[in-house]
């Protein structure tokens, strides 16, 4: 066969479009799922018995099932539970902050309770409440060990994104798959699909290198 | 009024009683040296004093206020007992200059200039006027336990807790930080210091305590019991420390 490029120049706009889309929902929702990480993972690290408990349900759930089944509930389940009718972009991006925010909180937990306790304790014996201990002792030191598998959780929830085409958001999968229902040219869509996933997380790599390379590492 | 106070103390890990209903006062201007085997309870009896270990009978009163009294209570105890750790535990993420103004800034709220000029005549004092912007990590052990001291100093603290506070060092760099306890305790410090150092406690020292088994078992003048002391145990145990 031969590839005709054509077919790409014809197909920009859209996939451009759908890019745009799988940006817009990767950045909200993971601004989103950093505070509901940072949130539910402190809790699960240190928090009692009841916030304890009430994270790992969060964590448990969310981490058992899968991320469409949970898209799927938020869009078409809830607004028959609950009468709260939702667009396809703001579950897609509710989808996003649920999901990255559990696996981002046993993240933030690891991070934490990594750091050596002696800091801990040299914080609290001057006197300090455990949340300033918190905010500018042990939080620093955590932050810089969370890089690298933040990275990861980044890069899997941009990927993420692409399972929303079940319900209809016009994200990049989801252009390249109506294209191609019109076209037939699967080689060329696909390719260029895969492409620019490529290009957005090797971004999304490069902005991680350099923000642990500007931070020495503890 | 004592500076401490321990009224039968009592504290338990799980069911190993490591201080057992402990009476121990100490008061203003003391240079205390606790002493004794591995597991008898000294490093305990030091840490509950800060609090830093939760007391499960009697009661500890440190410059007035009960450890039992709730945590901002506790916070207070904490502001005028500082403590130096045998790991130095210093903040990695910041200079030793930052380490030693961070007390006054973020418990003391002084401002940030006030802290610095201060935590510069802190380091002056312990011998690193000149190391101020290096991290914890380009420090040698001796630099960093003597930044330590700087820091637990910076709050202004009316006593001074010292856990091993040269048991990680070589030889050669406990001097230094001795040295610092020394003129620490030549200015009247009150200074509680579980350690082994016995030229220490001969030297410095105002008295020397010895624990077996979450007891005081010895208690008083340095100089008199390192000569020649008539407990058994202390005999036997400083044959092995010199």
């Amino acid at each position: 066969m031969d590839f005709d490029w054509s077919v790409i120049v014809d197909a920009m706009p859209s996939l451009l479009n759908g890019a745009r889309l799988t940006i817009l929902i990767t950045l909200a929702g993971l601004a989103g799922g950093l505070v509901v990480g940072f949130i539910a993972g402190l809790m699960r690290a240190y928090g009692n018995a009841l916030l304890n408990g009430i994270a790992f349900a969060y964590i448990e759930l969310i981490r058992g099932t899968p991320i469409v089944v949970q898209v799927m509930f938020i869009y078409f389940a809830l607004p028959v539970l609950a009468d709260i009718r939702i667009n396809p972009m703001s579950a897609a991006i509710t989808a996003i902050i649920v999901n990255a925010g559990a696996y981002i909180a046993e993240i933030v937990r690891g991070s934490f309770l990594s750091v050596h306790k002696g800091l801990r304790e040299a914080g609290l014996a001057l006197g300090l409440p455990m949340w300033k201990v918190l905010l500018y002792i042990i939080g620093p030191v955590a932050f810089r060990r969370m890089i690298p598998p933040l990275g990861n959780q980044f890069i899997v929830s941009l990927k993420d994104t692409s399972l929303f085409i079940v319900i209809g958001v016009g994200e990049l999968t989801r252009q390249g798959q109506e294209i191609m229902a019109a076209n037939f040219r699967a080689v060329e869509i696909w390719t260029a699909v895969a492409i620019f996933y490529l290009i957005m997380t090797g971004t999304l790599t490069l902005i991680l290198r350099v923000t642990e390379k500007r931070m020495r590492m503890l | 009024m004592s500076m401490v106070e321990f009224r039968k103390v009592t504290k338990r890990f799980g069911s190993v009683v490591v201080l057992n209903e402990v009476d121990l006062k100490i008061d203003n201007g003391e240079v205390v040296v606790l002493i004794g085997p591995s597991g008898s309870g000294k490093s305990t009896l030091l840490r509950c004093i800060n609090a830093l270990e939760e007391i499960d009978g009697g009661d500890l009163i440190v410059d007035g206020i009960s450890v039992k009294a709730g945590r901002s209570q506790v916070r207070l105890i904490r502001q005028e007992a500082g403590m130096v750790f045998q790991q130095f535990n210093l903040f990695p993420q910041m200079t030793a200059l930052e380490n030693v103004a961070f007390g006054p800034r973020r418990v003391r709220g002084a401002s940030r200039a006030e802290a610095f000029a201060q935590a510069r005549e802190l380091l002056a004092k312990v011998g690193l006027a000149d190391r101020g912007d290096h991290y914890p990590s380009e420090l040698s052990g001796g630099q960093q336990q003597r930044v330590a001291i700087a820091r637990a100093l910076a709050i202004k603290p009316k006593l001074m807790l010292f856990d091993e506070p040269t048991s990680a060092l070589d030889p050669e760099l406990r001097h230094e930080v001795l040295m610092v306890m020394q003129s620490l305790a030549e200015e009247g410090m009150t200074m509680v210091v579980v350690t082994h150092e016995m030229a220490f406690a001969r030297k410095v020292g105002t008295r020397l305590i010895f624990m077996e088994n979450g007891k005081i078992t010895v208690d008083g003048d340095p100089a008199t019991l390192l000569a020649n002391t008539a407990n058994p145990r202390l005999r036997e145990f400083l044959q092995y420390v010199n």
